[in-house]
């Protein structure tokens, strides 16, 4: 909201300065986003006209220009293009106060030049043409003080004003906080003396529960009356569009000044004339001041007059009941609307008006007579021959106060305060001046302030009055236990070990196309669909992470990157039972050679499969109960055949794998495997122990004896996968690890078999091994791999 | 004394050194040290006796003398479990080729600063909380305050997805972190304390310092007789925590339909040598706003089947992001979702 600080001024005496001022408001919560200087404050500037244009002796560029300040021709160096002979121009003389400054005498390149032709801007002038000087209107006097051509200057503050400032919405109400909380003396608006009474135009209300109240003003004699210059500038200055018609700007301008919003009907226009407040029939059709064709449905309020609608109430006018230069008879409407059927009834429409802003935020209840009466006031300054016909205050709905009990003790234990009786008391009396002494207060908010209903509501007000610094800063609180939630605890650790493992932690949005969707092979229609996305990139909620982790990739490999190990913790959505399920989920990508760049110490070799193993391999590690199986329910993003599924126990703990090149491609990753991996945080968490003390590994003692170890390659057919040769271990007396050292296939080899180097290391809890004892024990694995895998002892 | 003597019996007390040496365990080496080369020791004596000796020859067997004393320290304190002094210098390699290159990894600036946050309600005593991210309109809205059709929902513009709640409404994704103040009263009897951080939602273009995704976290407690004062210790405890015993909070009126009073927590600006009023960070007025707060609104306690009469609660929250380019001097909200990796990289 704009407020223009002279208007402001109308209604208090003294007014803080604007930055004061500003700073004022932000301390009882109203906040003020900027304040802007408008209008002229330039001071010794004249209309001059330009006589004679030489060029300048040493200059191309610049100009030497006779100047006529109507007191005499002057000569001055100007640099601008658009100058002519005949132009009227703002002419500054030495001595001028200007935008930047003080104008003193000048010389430039060797010419004295002996004022300014000025610009727009230098004037410090917003809004107008600032290409060059600033011409002036033909028909302005030579030597007239040019200040006087535009508004006087001037501040306006721009603020935000929250849903529950309804009361601040004006330049009157804003005057009346700051008199309240600062008390400063607040001034009434004028306005006509118009007496009640008169019939011209019946009002019926049929619907009094949502429009408790109607005031209807007749003017006759308006015609061509236009609206006063005073009145359009202060309506621009706040971004307002004066139209020049006393009827519509009026309106505005009241509306701005005392938060009320009023319409306007052209009575000629009226059949009847009469108006009837009700709600809209079905098949009804409103032709809105906007040109829509509104259709009406029932549950909007109209205004209507003997046969159709003529507004749809509180939110916009009709166009054939709208007032023109031609009216000559006005009914003016200044009315109390229920402010959820004005919001229903502007949400519906399509509307959202300056007018349904106020009403579905909540107008004072007292406001609509002073409003028509201002109005009216308005209008008969401007149309001397016109007079009021009719002063119906329709009020079926009175309104009725809050009573609220007020025990200065609630107030500061609500607060936490000491704060004296005596201040409290003087902070309810700036609402209500004939507050009773007796304590508890019997405390009325003005009707301008519906939203103080309870006593917290009170105590906010108690302490915007004393100033929110009178709390003080203590506390007894007691001690109590805390913990983060079991998900929590295993995501931070799972993000811990894999930026310790050199993957970095990327941050998707939520939402994904169905373009993204279908290139994972994800159907859209199992995802949920958000009913009003921001555009169709984010139609969708991800079912999983990997879009956003190609996405990413991607973006980075396009950066001239050529390894990426990243990953993200985040929310996968379903829908589960016509519902919604969602699922946190740690996914990762692998993707180039590592080390990233190459080394003189070697590698470089591109991110496999078994690499990605590594890693999820270390994430789990000293997890009791891990293991990885073939998958049965992988997803289809994951290449058949590298794919595995991780196992915690009985839940599973998720997929790692190479991405089906068919999705790389659709995603335009071409080149060089992906490797992702998943991890279902939530079942993770769910399957793990509460408590700390539960979760972490025991520890197992160790042999003192030294271990001994031998290593031994065997060649058996291919087909004879290593988990199964690791398993046939199990039992062997005192093994501790046995760990695969070489794969080998080729010369010396027989097809469709492998040559496997296996270390294995032996250690006892009870003595020292010796050879013999270490040759039994291989002997006895030799005969198992032999046994069940046909393996030999390569030669 | 002549030099040829003086040689032979330092000879003599080498020897008898390396003796005692072997049989170290019949003397400790603080006793040989005193034997050898205390003040009044052998070799102490025997340089003394170099006086006697003619000048020119006093030098070289001064030099035999000094070296046999280095020789015997260095094995006494060998023996004393010293390190021994450096050996020779290992053939030359250039120390300064690049080590092996292990990768690099990093936690979002997001992850660093929500977990520096929890940290800070975990110590003072909250518990953490949980709820979805895809609501209903009662949590989200209604139970916290919003009516239908009241026009602080504007504040909030909501997505919502196609999927209906139990009471048939369109279901949302969720635009705050306060649903889960509900949601936790619901579980919970008081005095309960409580607090959650997460994902929002609400729909608005992207600029600067706007996004239709963002983080918060949030605080409650409901107890008997909580005010405005434990509050401000509160927030003022978290904020010291965070930044320090020298930062100065601030609380302006405000509004947020779920508390009553409402609050708007202002920090002192920790980033500007404030006065010089050129601060980019605070814009030269010396405080950041950060914060929204209040007391828990009657309303909200009795959705939650709190009596209002008895229990009274505040709660605080925060934006993530705002901390987050306050700490990592982030001027545009949308480098944090980017995910370019030049930039993910420079954060630990």
């Amino acid at each position: 909201m704009k407020i223009l600080y002279s208007w402001l001024g109308d209604f208090l005496e003294n007014p803080p300065p604007p930055q004061e001022l500003a700073a004022k408001l932000g301390r009882i919560g109203l906040k003020v986003e900027g304040v802007e200087k408008t209008g002229a404050s330039f001071t010794g500037v004249c209309v001059g006209r330009i006589e004679k244009i030489d060029r300048h002796p040493n200059a191309d560029k610049l100009s030497l220009v006779d100047v006529n300040d109507g007191s005499g021709v002057m000569r001055v160096v100007c640099g601008a293009r658009n100058i002519a002979v005949g132009q009227k121009i703002p002419f500054a003389k030495v001595g001028a106060k200007l935008a930047e400054g003080e104008l003193k005498k000048a010389k430039i390149r060797g010419v004295e030049s002996e004022g300014m032709i000025c610009s727009a801007e230098e004037l410090g002038l917003d809004g107008y043409d600032n290409s060059g000087i600033l011409v002036l209107p033909e028909d302005s006097a030579v030597g007239a003080d040019a200040a006087t051509l535009f508004p006087r200057a001037d501040h306006v503050l721009e603020l935000e004003i929250l849903p529950n400032q309804a009361h601040c919405l004006s330049h009157y109400a804003l005057a009346r906080e700051l008199s309240v909380f600062y008390g400063l003396k607040l001034k009434e608006p004028s306005a006509a003396k118009t007496e009640a009474g008169g019939t011209a135009v019946p009002v019926e209300i049929k619907v009094p529960e949502t429009c408790p109240r109607y005031v209807a003003a007749v003017l006759k004699g308006v015609k061509g009356a236009r609206t006063p210059e005073w009145m359009a500038s202060r309506l621009r200055a706040i971004g307002s569009n004066p139209k020049g018609n006393i009827l519509i700007d009026g309106s505005n301008y009241v509306m701005y000044e005392l938060g009320q919003p009023t319409h306007c009907f052209d009575i000629a226009k009226l059949s009847g004339p009469r108006i009837v407040v009700r709600r809209a029939m079905p098949g009804e059709m409103l032709k809105t001041l906007d040109g829509r064709d509104l259709k009406l449905d029932p549950g909007m309020m109209v205004i209507a007059d003997s046969s159709r609608p003529v507004a749809l109430a509180g939110v916009m006018g009709g166009l054939d009941s709208s007032v023109s230069d031609g009216t000559d008879a006005v009914l003016i409407e200044s009315a109390r609307f229920d402010p959820p059927t004005v919001r229903l009834a502007s949400r519906t429409s399509g509307i959202k008006s300056e007018s349904s802003y106020r009403f579905e935020r909540g107008t004072d209840p007292e406001l609509p007579a002073k409003a028509a009466r201002r109005l009216a006031g308005l209008i008969l300054e401007a149309a001397p021959g016109a007079a009021a016909e009719q002063f119906a205050d329709n009020c079926p709905v009175k309104y009725q106060p809050a009573e609220i009990t007020v025990e200065p003790a609630k107030i500061n234990s609500i607060l936490g305060t000491g704060i004296a009786d005596g201040e409290i008391a003087a902070c309810l009396r700036a609402f209500q001046p004939d507050l009773k002494d007796s304590r508890p207060w019997n405390f009325v908010p003005p009707s301008y302030r519906q939203d103080i209903e309870g006593i917290c509501d009170v105590a906010e007000e108690v302490a915007r009055y004393v100033g929110y610094d009178v709390i003080p800063s203590v506390s007894a609180m007691p001690m109590l236990p805390s913990s983060p939630t079991q998900q929590w605890t295993a995501a931070s650790e799972l993000k811990a070990s894999l930026a310790g493992l050199g993957f970095s932690e990327v941050f998707n949005y939520d939402f994904v196309s169905a373009r993204e969707l279908g290139a994972c092979g994800l159907a859209p229609e199992t995802a949920l669909e958000v009913k009003n996305p921001l555009s169709a990139d984010y139609q969708y909620l991800r079912p999983s992470l990997l879009p956003g982790l190609l996405k990413t990739l991607r973006y980075n490999l396009n950066r001239g990157r050529e390894t990426a190990l990243i990953f993200e913790t985040g929310t996968a959505y379903a829908r589960r039972d016509g519902g919604r399920a969602e699922n946190v989920v740690c996914a990762g990508l692998m993707y180039g050679p590592l080390p990233e760049g190459g080394s003189w110490l070697g590698g470089g070799a591109a991110s496999d499969f078994y690499q990605l193993k590594g890693v999820t391999t270390r994430l789990f590690a000293g997890k009791g109960g891990f293991r990885y199986e073939k998958p049965q329910n992988a997803p289809a993003y994951f290449q058949p055949g590298r794919c595995l599924e991780m196992r915690l126990g009985g839940a599973s703990a998720g997929y790692l794998g190479n991405i089906a090149p068919a999705v790389a491609s659709a995603c335009d990753l071409k080149d060089g495997e992906i490797l992702c991996f998943e991890v279902p945080v939530g079942a993770l968490a769910a399957a793990g122990k509460a408590e700390f003390w539960q979760r972490v590994a025991r520890i197992k003692p160790v042999s003192p004896f030294p271990h001994s170890w031998r290593d031994l390659s065997v060649v058996l057919e291919e087909r004879h996968e290593w988990s199964e040769l690791e398993r046939s271990f199990s039992g062997v007396q005192d093994l501790a690890s046995a760990r695969l050292m070489d794969v080998y296939k080729g010369k010396n080899i027989p097809a469709g078999h492998r040559s496997l180097t296996i270390r294995f290391t032996f250690s006892s809890m009870e003595k020292t091994l010796n050879d013999a004892d270490v040759s039994a024990r291989m002997a006895s694995i030799l005969d198992r791999l032999t046994r069940s895998f046909g393996a030999r002892l390569r030669s | 004394m002549n030099a040829t003597e003086w040689k032979e019996k330092l000879s003599a007390i080498r020897d008898s050194f390396s003796v005692s040496i072997a049989n170290k365990p019949a003397e400790n080496p603080e006793a040989l040290e005193l034997r050898f080369l205390g003040r009044k020791g052998e070799l102490a004596l025997l340089l003394r006796d170099l006086k006697d000796i003619p000048l020119e020859e006093r030098r070289a067997l001064g030099a035999l003398g000094n070296s046999a004393k280095a020789e015997m320290e260095a094995r006494l304190s060998e023996l004393k479990g010293a390190a021994p002094a450096a050996g020779p210098a290992a053939p030359g390699i250039d120390l300064t080729l690049p080590g092996l290159p292990y990768p690099k990894g990093s936690l979002h600036p997001l992850t660093i600063t929500m977990n520096r946050l929890a940290e800070g309600f975990l110590k003072l005593g909250f518990t953490m909380s949980d709820g979805p991210l895809v609501e209903d309109d009662y949590h989200n809205f209604e139970a916290l305050n919003f009516p239908p059709f009241h026009p602080a929902r504007d504040m909030q513009d909501t997505f919502y997805v196609d999927v209906k709640d139990a009471a048939g409404k369109d279901m949302l994704l969720r635009t705050h972190t306060s649903p889960v103040q509900i949601r936790s009263m619901e579980k919970q009897e008081p005095p309960i304390r409580v607090f959650h951080t997460g994902r929002v939602f609400r729909s608005e273009a992207v600029d600067a310092s706007h996004s239709f995704t963002f983080h918060q976290i949030e605080g409650l407690y409901v107890d008997k007789g909580v005010s405005m004062a434990d509050l401000k210790w509160t927030v003022d405890t978290f904020m010291k925590d965070l930044f320090g015993t020298g930062v100065k909070t601030r609380f302006n009126p405000s509004y947020f339909p779920f508390v009553e009073p409402g609050a708007e927590v202002d920090m002192s600006c920790v980033f500007c040598k404030s006065g010089s009023g050129r601060c980019p960070v605070c814009k030269g007025t010396g405080w950041l706003e950060v914060m929204g707060a209040g007391l828990v609104h009657p309303n909200v306690l009795k959705a939650c089947r709190y009596d209002p009469a008895k229990w009274s609660g505040f709660a605080f929250g925060a934006g993530i992001e705002r901390f987050a380019m306050l700490l990592f001097g982030i001027s545009d909200m949308r480098m944090l979702y980017e995910n370019d990796l030049r930039v993910l990289k420079q954060v630990a």
